[in-house]
């Protein structure tokens, strides 16, 4: 006899968890669509997020939600003002060469965080951080469906973007064909930099929508965010937005349902296994439409 | 070649009178070997072969382990287990390879960080095989000819060795078949399969050597140490240094390895007061003003100068 109690809380708390990798993972794979290059600091501007949260509430007292306000846009310009001066310069070098300036940028970053945050890991901590609804005998965990309903919201206007506005278009034709976006009279230098100031605005996002939840600590967090961000996308299909999203779920479930039915120590490895085995057998993706060798 | 060779020994005999000198630090010396010698292997198949591991601290802390539960639990003395390092190393970079050479570019730099994480979650939570996250500790090692591994000078000539060994068969390797057939590799696989190269063969070739070395040099890190924990020795980070290193020295050159561990251990140990435990800040910096100013590494660009030169002086 199955426990049903159990399998749907798991259930419930894995679509949760794996949201925010979605959204995570859909800044990862939204800058790999145009600029074809993996961006190893993605996971470190997710923890840079969790500072500015816990600064802005140390500072003013702010709420982390409220945060949010301030810290999209911040996240966006300084994606942008990254892929202008530093990336936008090697971009017709080796591919190699995008991909070790983004592990520079993350080394930096990191080691700047751990400067002035200091190694102490930080949290914010807010008086609903426990409280949960109930579902039949479901329980949902307010921080973690707060943090799901901001994935799907920023996940929606992402897609809006992408798909109704005249930038999104651009966008999605330099991510097709870079040459034949400049030939018809695509700016896509400045196309590179507003896709790379929404990557790290999304990860900026993702960062205030964990700090209730996790910890943020500098060296360590940012690596294994990067890691998540990677199993997600590859998991989906790099590259693809809708696929990454089901990369996300898909983590989450896979990593509760792991630690619940098999052992919790191994938490991490089950989505590393998941994502070693999809590699292997279709480097493409579970979702993805075409295969790409990149 | 000839040269390599003699700037080679020169530098060992330069490296054999360092213990002596008066403003010696031994520890600084054994790190700058024992990267010189991780980087110089990373590079035989990051820099020859063109496969970018983000995963060589797996093979790191595979000689560690070895030596240090060959010491603590079997009483099996650290050359024996070195060598049982170096065979292991060798098989699993021969399934390892033969998984993921299918997969190109960023594919397969992903995997190998994949498959170095696993092997670090193995290390701390298999406690009957690794001791766990708190580690193992080398209490005892055997002293063969009176040699006693503790001492700070034993273990500096054992790096000296090492860091010798690994340039020694780089210079060794460039000169041969297998080197052209890397860098061909490396440069255009289309191309070098139609002259009649094997690919993924020759790649093969590359990791296995470029993994057993590593091992040897985990093995000495391992003594080095005298205490081993999941946690550093599995690192991502250390993979990060070990790459970041031969990058910013220059890939697929001789000595750019062991000139870029010379500039960042030593830059780290004099900015280790600065920033404490923040120092890869270093490497990030000096990787982004690499990859901006010279993209083929320090070693790379000089010797870029020097061919130019001389064909500029032929023409």
């Amino acid at each position: 006899m199955i426990d049903y109690i159990s399998l749907f809380q798991n259930l419930s708390n894995g679509i949760l968890i794996g949201a925010v990798y979605a959204l995570i993972g859909v800044g990862l794979t939204l800058v790999f669509g145009v600029m074809r290059t993996i961006n190893f600091a993605h996971g470190d501007f997710v923890v840079m997020g969790m500072y500015l949260a816990v600064a802005l509430n140390s500072a003013f007292g702010w709420d982390p939600y409220v945060a949010l306000i301030f810290a999209v846009p911040l996240g966006f310009m300084l994606g942008a003002f990254i892929q202008k001066y530093i990336l936008g310069r090697i971009i017709d070098a080796q591919p190699e060469a995008m991909m070790l300036a983004t592990l520079g940028i993350s080394l930096v970053g990191a080691n700047t965080l751990f400067l002035i945050f200091g190694g102490e890991p930080q949290s914010v901590n807010v008086s609903y951080a426990s409280s949960t609804v109930k579902l039949g005998d479901i329980n949902i965990s307010i921080v973690l469906l707060l943090a799901g309903s901001i994935t799907f919201l920023v996940i929606g206007g992402l897609f809006y973007i992408l798909n109704k506005t005249e930038i999104g278009r651009a966008i999605r034709a330099t991510a097709e064909n870079r040459i034949g976006a400049e030939i018809v009279g695509v700016n896509t230098k400045k196309i590179q930099a507003i896709v790379f100031g929404l990557g790290m605005a999304l990860a900026f996002a993702a960062g205030v929508a964990l700090i209730p939840v996790l910890f943020a600590s500098p060296v360590t967090t940012g690596a294994s965010f990067t890691l998540k961000a990677f199993v997600v996308t590859v998991l989906g299909g790099l590259g693809n937005i809708g696929a990454a999203v089901a990369g996300g779920l898909l983590l989450g479930i896979v990593e509760i349902f792991g630690a619940s039915y098999l052992s919790s120590a191994y938490r991490d490895a089950y989505g590393l296994l998941a994502f070693l085995i999809v590699l292997l057998i279709k480097p493409e993706g579970l979702f993805g439409k075409t295969v790409k060798r990149v | 070649m000839k040269k390599n060779y003699i700037l080679l020994i020169v530098l060992l005999l330069v490296g054999c009178i360092y213990p002596n000198l008066p403003f010696a630090y031994l520890t600084v010396g054994i790190t700058v070997l024992l990267f010189s010698g991780w980087a110089t292997s990373w590079n035989l198949l990051g820099g020859w072969a063109g496969q970018l591991s983000l995963g060589h601290a797996s093979f790191v802390g595979l000689g560690a382990y070895f030596v240090a539960l060959g010491a603590s639990q079997f009483n099996l003395a650290p050359w024996w287990a070195i060598l049982l390092a170096m065979l292991f190393a060798g098989i699993l970079a021969l399934l390892w390879g033969r998984l993921t050479f299918g997969l190109s570019g960023p594919y397969f730099s992903l995997s190998t960080i994949a498959i170095a994480e696993i092997f670090r979650l193995v290390a701390i939570n298999e406690e009957w095989l690794t001791g766990g996250a708190s580690g193992v500790f080398i209490d005892i090692l055997p002293q063969p000819f009176g040699l006693d591994f503790f001492s700070k000078t034993t273990q500096y000539y054992l790096a000296l060795f090492y860091a010798f060994l690994t340039i020694g068969i780089t210079i060794y390797i460039s000169g041969r078949k297998i080197g052209y057939q890397l860098r061909a590799v490396r440069d255009n696989e289309e191309a070098a399969m139609a002259a009649g190269i094997n690919p993924l063969n020759v790649k093969l070739k590359a990791f296995v050597i470029s993994a057993v070395l590593t091992s040897i040099g985990g093995g000495i890190y391992g003594i080095f140490l005298s205490f081993i924990e999941p946690h550093i020795i599995f690192n991502l980070l250390l993979s990060i240094q070990i790459a970041l290193t031969v990058i910013i020295g220059g890939r697929g050159t001789i000595w750019g390895p062991a000139v870029g561990s010379l500039l960042l251990v030593v830059s780290g140990e004099i900015f280790r007061t600065t920033f404490a435990q923040a120092n890869m800040l270093i490497y990030g910096v000096l990787i982004l003003v690499v990859i901006l100013v010279m993209p083929r590494g320090i070693v790379g660009e000089y010797s870029h100068k020097m061919i130019k030169r001389k064909y500029a002086k032929r023409a």
